[in-house]
């Protein structure tokens, strides 16, 4: 559902590959993708075949050796540092497979983190109400409000990948990628997770989501899996995000 | 914003920033206090001398001085910037206690009293006759001789806090001083019995000018019996220098300027008057250029402690770089965390740089501090070290010192923070642009564990 067709974000021919001394190890070959909004995408690999990879072309974090991505029609690889920084600040939410927290800050620090960057003091003071206030919100929504000052190290694991996920919203992102946003957790937890996804997606949140698990996977709306470097059609799970309820 | 939040976390939880604090804050607090004690010095010994010879000077080199000094003088008593002027005979003769054979070599001063301590702080530096032109020349013991001031380290010793023990001032003494009369051509003058000039002197004064050279090798006589015991008298008489004291409000070195271009059109309206080619050796220089040879050695000796002090700074650019690369080193996650939220090039220099600043400000504020106290102080701990091991820095027996000088400069300050503040700067550059260059991907890859 909430699907309305046109192509957020189209991945063309991507290809990869890493330097090992003098051997080549290619790890994307040719990879096509096109993302619609709205859409809940999950994208199941085995470990190794190049699934973090790909979410950091994706995510504008890496770039590729070969091929485009074309977010909203225009080619990321010709952005400016400038246009660059502004899609990784505004434009995608990542939540990484290590959660990522800076230890020095606290939940609700780390969580408008990407509100603060790139504001001078006036911009910030102007912005800190507005921003504060939608932090709570996102803390509140993945069920921390009461570790609001709590330091990364302070929280278990879930809870870490909680805050990550709410950073990754902070800024209202049109695409939220995550890399193994469950890999490190236990499954009851993991579902907890996924369900916050789910009620995202409902919201019209755009999500790619990366893992090797199938019954992870079975919860995105659709599946492709990623193998032998390159993207090979999977099914779609017609209603699958619908039936979890945020945890 | 966030970047100050960040880098006042960093340097509060990352120990090693501690070094980095220290070891500016140390530097900032030796070369403050260094600087604040060997500006105070230099500083006291420019104003003892500015004090000593007052404004400007009209001297010659010769022994044999120059004539129409009074001619001169009345020429300058009509200038509206000058305020006073004073004639003055610099000579070198022997003394001796009166009677005794064993005189010794001396350097001998005449000067008018009434005007010479307008001109100069003379008269304070005086004991008996502390700015008291009328009585400084009475003889202490018997009033029918002239008297002479003695340079204090002449007659006193001091003791090893600094001060004299006036109560061993030479009051009866009388002593011998014999002058070397010379011709206006420079041969040896041959006045009454022969080529020595000598005459009687009683003790009338000590001077005190905080000079080493002056306090330890200088008498003081009244410029009508130099002028009689060095032959300068008889007409065309002679003087060796006019000090001038000039108004308040006239720079230095614009009454200098005038003063010179005085003595041009004087020099030239007296040629082909009796001995006026002794004119052609008379400079006129302001106090500063005129005791150029004691001034210049102490200003050297600073340049060369700033030069040290580079040196210093140097250590510490290298220091705080080496503690900044391994705090950049152990936070490239971090930094690949922000660039992924889409922190940009120069933001992340921005936040280096600002731990940087921070690191300068707060351990310029320590440095400055800790001098401070010291400063304050200072007097009060070479007094506890002398009294305690019997240790001096400055001994007081040897150095015209009286208080080690710890006045605050603001001026320095400001310097100093400032350049704490650019070894920092320095120092982070390159660890800077290091972290700036980081790619998120070759960061956050790997796990955190
Ligand atoms: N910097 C690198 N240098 C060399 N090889 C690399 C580098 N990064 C990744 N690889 C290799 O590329 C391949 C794909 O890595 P990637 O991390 O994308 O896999 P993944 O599908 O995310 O695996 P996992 O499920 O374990 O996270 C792996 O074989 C890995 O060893
Ligand atoms: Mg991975």
């Amino acid at each position: 559902m909430n699907c309305d067709g046109s192509a957020i974000l189209s991945a063309q021919g991507l290809v990869k590959s890493y330097w090992l001394g003098t051997t080549q190890v290619p790890v994307l070959r040719g990879v096509n993708l096109d993302l619609a909004r709205g859409e809940f995408l999950a994208i199941l690999g085995a470990s190794g075949s190049g699934k973090s990879t790909l979410l950091h072309i994706l995510g504008g974090l890496d770039r590729p050796d070969k091929g485009r991505v074309l977010f909203n029609g225009n080619d990321i690889s010709s952005f400016t540092a400038r246009q660059l920084n502004d899609y990784r600040n505004r434009r995608v939410g990542f939540v990484f497979q290590f959660y990522h927290l800076l230890d020095e800050l606290d939940v609700l620090e780390n969580v408008y983190l990407p509100a603060m960057i790139g504001k001078g003091l006036v911009g910030w003071l102007t912005h800190k109400r507005t921003a504060v206030q939608r932090a709570l919100e996102l803390i509140d929504q993945v069920g921390l409000g009461h570790r609001i000052h709590h330091r990364p190290w302070q929280l278990s694991g879930g809870e870490r990948q909680r805050v990550a996920i709410a950073r990754a919203l902070m800024n209202k992102p049109d695409l939220l990628l995550a890399d193994e946003p469950t890999g490190n957790l236990d499954w009851a937890t993991g579902q907890g997770i996924l369900a916050l996804f789910g009620a995202l997606h409902r919201s019209g949140q755009t999500i790619v989501m990366v893992t090797h698990d199938q019954r992870v996977a079975s919860q995105a709306t659709r599946t492709v899996f990623l193998a032998d470097g390159q993207v090979q059609p999977g099914h779609t799970n017609p209603s699958s995000s619908n039936n979890s309820k945020i945890g | 914003m966030y970047r100050w939040v960040l880098a006042l976390r960093y340097l509060v939880s990352r120990r090693v920033t501690l070094i980095a604090v220290l070891v500016v804050a140390l530097c900032v607090f030796v070369v403050f206090v260094v600087m604040t004690v060997m500006n105070g010095l230099v500083g006291q010994f420019k104003e003892r001398t500015h004090s000593f010879v007052g404004d400007c000077v009209v001297a010659t080199e010769s022994m044999v001085g120059f004539p129409y000094y009074d001619r001169f003088m009345d020429v300058l008593r009509s200038e509206p910037m000058v305020d006073s002027v004073s004639p003055v005979i610099r000579t070198y003769g022997l003394v001796a206690l009166a009677g005794r054979q064993d005189a010794v070599g001396i350097e001998i001063m005449g000067i008018e009293p009434n005007s010479h301590f307008t001109v100069t702080g003379l008269g304070q530096g005086l004991h008996l006759h502390r700015d008291d032109p009328q009585t400084a020349f009475c003889s202490q013991a018997d009033p029918n001789i002239p008297g002479c001031i003695l340079g204090i380290d002449l007659v006193l010793n001091r003791d090893s806090s600094g001060e004299y023990d006036y109560r061993w001032l030479p009051l009866k003494a009388t002593y011998d001083i014999s002058c070397f009369p010379l011709t206006a051509r420079g041969a040896l003058e041959r006045i009454g019995t022969g080529y020595v000039n000598t005459k009687r002197f009683g003790f009338s004064d000590v001077s005190h000018t905080g000079l080493a050279r002056e306090d330890g090798g200088l008498i003081y006589v009244h410029f009508d019996q130099l002028q009689g015991l060095c032959g300068m008298s008889r007409p065309p008489a002679r003087a060796t220098a006019i000090h001038i004291r000039f108004k308040p409000k006239v720079s230095l070195q614009h009454g200098t300027r005038q003063v010179e271009g005085l003595w041009d059109r004087f020099a030239k309206d007296c040629q082909g008057m009796p001995q006026a080619d002794l004119l052609g050796l008379v400079r006129v220089q302001d106090w500063k250029t005129y005791r150029k040879s004691t001034i210049a050695p102490m200003e050297k000796e600073q340049i060369a402690m700033i030069v040290m002090f580079i040196l210093v700074a140097t250590t510490a650019v290298s220091i705080v770089l080496v503690v900044f690369y391994m705090i950049v080193s152990s936070k490239t996650r971090d930094i690949g965390i922000l660039k992924a939220v889409g922190e940009s090039f120069w933001g992340v220099i921005g936040l280096v740089v600002n731990f940087a600043l921070l690191i300068g400000l707060v351990s310029a504020f320590l440095g400055v501090l800790a001098g401070w106290l010291f400063l304050r102080y200072i007097n009060q701990i070479e007094g506890w070290l002398f009294a305690r091991f019997g240790f001096q820095l400055w001994d007081r027996t040897i150095f015209s010192i009286g208080q080690i000088p710890n006045q605050i400069q603001m001026g320095v300050v400001a310097v100093i923070v400032m350049c704490a503040l650019l070894v920092c700067l320095t120092g982070c550059l390159l660890p800077a642009i290091r972290a700036a260059r980081t790619q998120p991907v070759d960061t956050l890859r790997a796990s955190p564990i």
